[in-house]
């Protein structure tokens, strides 16, 4: 067992350069046979539309990284998304940064919810995101109440995704706000205590419990965290897309476990790096966007992820096992 | 101030249904090292979990320099300069070496975490131990010897005073062993105080200076190691003589049941030969990770050797699964009962009728009534110490346990038995009476094949004893010609290498 | 080699009706009953012939909840079964309208959906590594896909013979045909799990499946039985979803595995494996198809039962262990 751990690490040490390397070809492949591909007006389409899936990818990132699971995000952010909207065709607020913080708030409060439950009501994570994710869309469809925001509705929230306040031309203020988060996550993964913390509880939870380290508290903060990005991609997703219904983002979940997956993420725990999750979020997004322009009819879109999805999983378990044999095989008898 | 630099009174640990520590009491000098023995199952791990607060006693009272201590939890031993080196290492597989050392306590600035710093802090620690693997290794990628040396690196970066070591030498090779004893030397002379608890006497002469013993969950003596006899010694821990514990029956020995030739399954066992007979029991050992669980494994179907062939009653057999395997006659009684064994979570009586479900079945509807009885009988026929079938296993003891696998093993129609590590977590008095089953089976003509690193239990129940080492068959010794020190000597040999 | 203490060991059962009504089963029961008495409160239309009037619309889902306990018990999930109802409900339907005669379409369906359980069994048994959540995920994705390349740009079918499927959806009186299939069907993975040896190897894997395979049992192959039946069950959900629907969209059967399997944890059945009865289910799949029903009558916004179902789901998981907590507490109060 020790081996095998040993020889997925080096190979997930190598997954980021070989996922760059395979984004590298298949951009180029694309760039080839359809010019249009890599233009900046191109690439910052392609980044706003997919800003949702990378935003909530980094919560779930950390919640698969302690061995968890949170089905409940795309309700999250729907809830956060549909109410903001309708405080904006109310003109309850108008102000777009008020907007977006009430949507983290939501956001929040939701994480909290999931949170307690699976780590002070000890409920199997799928379980209790599952029970949430239906009280959430519950909520945005009280809400609601039938209505929806339309783009006039939402006045000048809309332009937040259009324009970049700093001047960035065509890094709009969405994409800008990815890059952020990504930034952020990337130094307190990797700098800091809490983030490290994090790493600790998925490797080991019981080794854990002994440094002292409170895993309850952190899979609390964990699923905080989720909740809070979901709320900011929730209404993120109202600007870009400018509109707010109350069964937005549906099935997005999977979209954002896939990422994750793709990314080199493992579904036990302990194994995955912002890096890594930021190439399978933008593999996704390429791979969606080049579809259409090799030619493939958008229809078959889905079945060409799912099949890449379940690729991407088999082969690393081939590599593994290859790697393994290999690894037994030069065992000194 | 008092000449101890710990000292525990009166400590009392309860779990839900048993008392796992009962009025035990411990003390410890600056800059010695002392022993702390007993058998599997004497609250030893409990204890060293109660000083590092891990576990919280219900009753006793625990003085550090003289002075009253109460440890809210492991940060606050940790805090105190107590620092423990686990049994089962308790490491952070993904994470590099130098995480594993820091992790707790790293050294931070301005809110981020010192890299550069850590890593050149582990090398120094590492260096001072003489390791051969560096800081930024993946934990997950050292040797079970390496992966201890982090652990005693992660106790000397906490600056501990303290140092627990729990079993620390149970999967070393002979010169790892070594390696061990000078760090501990080492320490002990840098004036930092040890506790060592482990099964092997060698560890203790070489190392204590002072031994206090465990039994039953309960505090037996504290003796200087120099005054005190083998033999006294483990009746101390034992509770009796030696020879009392071995009820071995004389028995007939008949013909040949099982045989393997040039068994090879790569990477984990090389051309491994030996046979059973009817009636005899014979013992296969080896230090830990010497590949004796695999080979059974690998006969018993649930893994597959590479090469190689097996006899049952001088035909060859092809083994695809357990269920293959039980249906020729051969059980295998796993060495982790929790994990393979039984279902923890289910009655007593399920957990024996499992494997024969099919007796019970008509048209596959089971007749739970016939199911119940049979179960009931051969339970019985073991002595299980419970109320009804319907018990939870996880409420038995670790030796009751053990009976259950064992009515199993009688509930099917079998030929080749393997017990496997099977009085690991045991107390003395079941430990005894599983002895006495064993024998009882190899009267009933069962062949038997005994995995052990117990070396009393070895030398004490079998008829011939195979040694293993590194993956190999290193040698064969007869119940008459076989004495600890042979076996340790095949069992070590080659493997001084170490590290695999 | 009798005991030598001579101690002896019960084998006699526990009274059968103490541990019915104090198991979870008798508290479903009661629950069942209370939504029902509350139902009729609520609109004096919730009577048993609009009940079973308004029934086939949501008993399609049941057919799929009955494997999937199996799966939960093995330590499974699928998350297929809706896309899997999907592709057999589009395929079928296109094929139908193609020119099938009915009897081949309700077969094309049924191996439609059997395929897709056995390739969801076969990529789970060979490579066991692969968590099932993960798996499924992406043959959901694949299989609802292969339903959006079928059906095209327009992204639904309806069916053109749809008289031919009227007939499933007749009634015997008040009662639908689908409803004594439902019963009948319940019965069967009901006996076959609590009286069978197949039942009893289930619920080993699903407890321990290490020591499950020590004992000899055949983890993989039974998994992957239970998978392909998941799937023959999908199809069978497809052919009667269709007989109401009379047609499929990209759509159909969405979120049913995340219904399906609320239904199962609700009736007592645990997602990790080894405990929850079939009983239990049916009666909770039954109780969330009658507040559907009556909440429907009077008018609520289906979307008001979703924040139901949500919250009985968690505090049916979380209050047992709830209770447990509290009584070790107390447990070890005791005992200082």
């Amino acid at each position: 067992m020790k081996e095998k751990n040993g020889f997925l690490k080096k190979l997930s040490g190598s997954r980021e350069l070989g996922l760059a390397a395979i984004l590298i070809v298949l951009c180029i492949g694309i760039q080839i046979k359809s010019p249009s591909f890599l233009t900046p007006t191109s690439i910052s389409d392609m980044l706003k539309n997919n800003a949702v899936t990378m935003i909530m990818a980094l919560g779930m990132f950390e919640v698969l990284l302690i061995g968890g699971m949170d089905i409940s995000i795309a309700s999250t952010a729907g809830l956060a998304g549909m109410s903001v909207g309708l405080l904006l065709k109310y003109g309850i607020i108008s102000n777009t940064f008020l907007g977006i913080l009430l949507g983290i708030l939501i956001g929040i409060v939701c994480g909290v919810c999931v949170g307690l439950v699976i780590s002070k009501g000890k409920v199997l994570p799928i379980i209790a995101s599952m029970g949430f994710m239906y009280i959430f869309r519950g909520f945005a469809y009280v809400l609601s109440g039938g209505q929806w925001a339309s783009a006039a509705d939402l006045g000048t929230f809309k332009d937040f995704a259009l324009t970049s306040y700093l001047g960035f031309g065509v890094i709009n203020n969405v994409i800008m706000i990815v890059i952020v988060c990504y930034i952020i996550f990337f130094v307190v993964t990797k700098w800091t205590v809490a983030g490290r913390k994090v790493y600790a509880v998925g490797s080991n939870v019981e080794a854990a419990s002994v440094s002292g380290i409170n895993s309850d508290r952190v899979k609390l903060v964990v699923y905080t965290v989720m909740g809070m990005l979901s709320g900011l991609a929730g209404v993120l997703s109202v600007s870009v897309y400018g509109s707010a219904q109350p069964n937005m983002l549906y099935g997005q979940e999977m979209d954002v476990i896939a990422a994750c997956v793709i990314g080199g993420v493992s579904m036990n725990g302990g194994r995955g790096s912002v890096v890594g999750v930021f190439l399978g979020a933008l593999t996704m997004a390429v791979i969606n966007k080049a579809l259409p322009l090799v030619g493939i009819d958008s229809i078959a879109q889905n079945t060409v992820q799912g099949v890449i999805i379940l690729a991407v999983i088999v082969l690393n378990v081939l590599t593994q096992r290859a790697t393994d044999r290999k690894n037994l095989k030069g065992r000194e008898m | 101030m008092s000449d101890y630099v710990l000292e525990l009174k009166g400590i009392t640990k309860i779990f839900p249904g048993v008392k796992a520590l009962n009025n035990v009491q411990f003390q410890l000098k600056k800059g010695e090292i002392h022993a702390l023995m007993g058998e599997n199952g004497a609250g030893k791990s409990t204890f060293i979990k109660v000083i590092t607060g891990v576990h919280k006693a219900e009753e006793g009272e625990m003085y550090l320099y003289g002075k009253k201590v109460d440890f809210k939890g492991p940060k606050d031993a940790q805090a105190a300069g107590i620092a423990a080196i686990y049994q089962h290492v308790t490491a952070y597989p993904h994470l590099t070496v130098a995480e594993n050392i820091f992790m707790g306590h790293q050294i931070v600035k301005h809110g981020f975490v010192q890299w550069k710093q850590m890593n050149d802090e582990a090398n120094k620690l590492l260096q001072r131990l003489h390791s051969d693997f560096k800081a930024t290794d993946e934990m997950g990628t050292l040797s079970v010897a390496q992966q201890q040396m982090v652990e005693i690196a992660k106790a000397l970066s906490t600056n501990a005073q303290i140092i627990i070591m729990d079993e620390p030498t149970a999967s070393l090779t002979k010169n790892e062993s070594e390696e061990l004893y000078r760090i501990a030397d080492q320490l002990r002379d840098e004036g930092k105080s040890i506790i060592f608890i482990s099964h092997r006497f060698e560890d203790m002469y070489r190392l204590a200076t002072r031994v206090t013993v465990f039994r039953d969950s309960q505090y037996i003596g504290t003796y200087d190691v120099d005054k005190i006899t083998n033999a006294d010694l483990i009746k101390a821990m034992v509770g009796r003589e030696i020879n009392e514990l071995f009820p071995k029956p004389k028995v007939k020995i008949g013909k040949e049941v099982l045989r393997l030739e040039k068994l090879t399954r790569i990477g984990y066992f090389k051309d491994v030969s030996f046979s059973v007979r009817a009636g005899e029991i014979l013992g296969l050992t080896g230090l830990v990770g010497a590949g004796r669980t695999e080979v059974v494994e690998s006969v018993f179907g649930v893994t597959h050797p590479d090469s190689g062939k097996i006899y049952l009653e001088g035909k060859e057999v092809h083994i695809k699964q357990p269920s293959d395997a039980m249906e020729l006659g051969i059980g295998l009684l796993p060495e982790d009962r929790q994990k393979s064994g039984l279902i923890m979570s289910w009655g007593l009586g399920r957990n024996v009728t499992l494997p024969t479900l099919a007796n019970y079945a008509k048209n596959s509807f089971l007749d739970e009534a016939k199911e119940r009885e049979v179960a009931k009988k051969y339970l019985e026929e073991v002595d299980t110490k419970a109320v009804t079938i319907f018990d939870p296993a996880s409420s038995l003891s670790g030796g009751n346990q053990q009976k259950v696998v064992v009515a199993r093993t009688l509930a099917q129609d079998l030929k080749v038995v393997i017990m496997d590590e099977p009085t690991k977590g045991v107390d003395v008095g079941a430990k005894a009476e599983i002895y006495d089953i064993m024998g009882q089976l190899a009267q009933k003509g069962y062949a038997i094949i005994l995995i052990s690193s117990e070396m009393p239990e070895i030398l004490g129940m079998s008829d011939r004893i195979i040694i293993m080492c590194n993956g190999k068959v290193t040698g064969e010794l007869s119940r008459e010609e076989a004495t600890q020190e042979q076996i340790l000597e095949f069992a070590m040999e080659k493997s001084e290498k170490g590290g695999r | 080699m009798a005991g030598k203490s001579g101690r002896t060991i019960s084998a006699a059962p526990e009274k059968a009706w103490k541990t019915t009504i104090f198991s979870w089963e008798g508290i479903m029961v009661c629950i069942f009953l209370a939504v029902n008495i509350l139902c009729m409160c609520l609109s004096p239309n919730y009577q048993l012939k609009n009940v079973l009037r308004e029934m086939p619309k949501y008993l399609a889902e049941i057919f799929l909840m009955f494997p999937m306990v199996y799966i939960l018990i093995l330590g499974d999930i699928d998350l297929t079964v809706g896309a899997t109802v999907c592709l057999a409900a589009s395929l079928g339907c296109l094929a139908s309208n193609a020119g099938l005669p009915m009897i081949l379409v309700l077969v094309l369906m049924l191996v439609v959906g059997t395929v897709c359980g056995f390739v969801n069994g076969l990529v789970l048994t060979k490579f066991t590594e692969l968590p099932p959540m993960i798996v499924t995920l992406a043959t959901q994705i694949i299989f609802r896909g292969i339903a959006e390349i079928a059906l095209g740009s327009g992204g639904s079918v309806s069916l053109a013979d749809y008289k031919s499927f009227k007939v499933l959806a007749g009634k015997v009186g008040i009662v639908p045909y689908i409803f004594f299939l439902v019963i009948i069907i319940g019965i069967i993975f009901a006996v076959v799990l609590a009286k069978t040896t197949f039942g009893r190897k289930l619920y080993a894997i699903g407890s321990n499946s290490v020591a499950a395979e020590y004992a000899g049992i055949h983890v993989q192959k039974i998994r992957l039985i239970v998978f392909t039946i998941t799937g023959l069950m999908a199809g069978l959900g497809a052919i009667f979803l269709t007989s109401v629907l009379y047609g499929a969209n990209t759509t159909t059967g969405q979120g049913f595995e995340l219904d399906v399997i609320a239904m199962a944890v609700f009736g007592g059945v645990s997602t990790a494996g080894g405990k929850g009865k079939m009983a239990g289910a049916m009666i909770s799949a039954f109780t969330i198809v009658c507040l559907r029903i009556g909440l429907g009558l009077v008018n609520v916004n289906a979307q008001v039962i979703l924040i139901i179902l949500g919250v009985l789901l968690i505090l049916a998981v979380m209050l047992p262990n709830i209770v447990t907590m509290v009584k070790n507490q107390k447990k070890t109060a005791a005992r200082r």
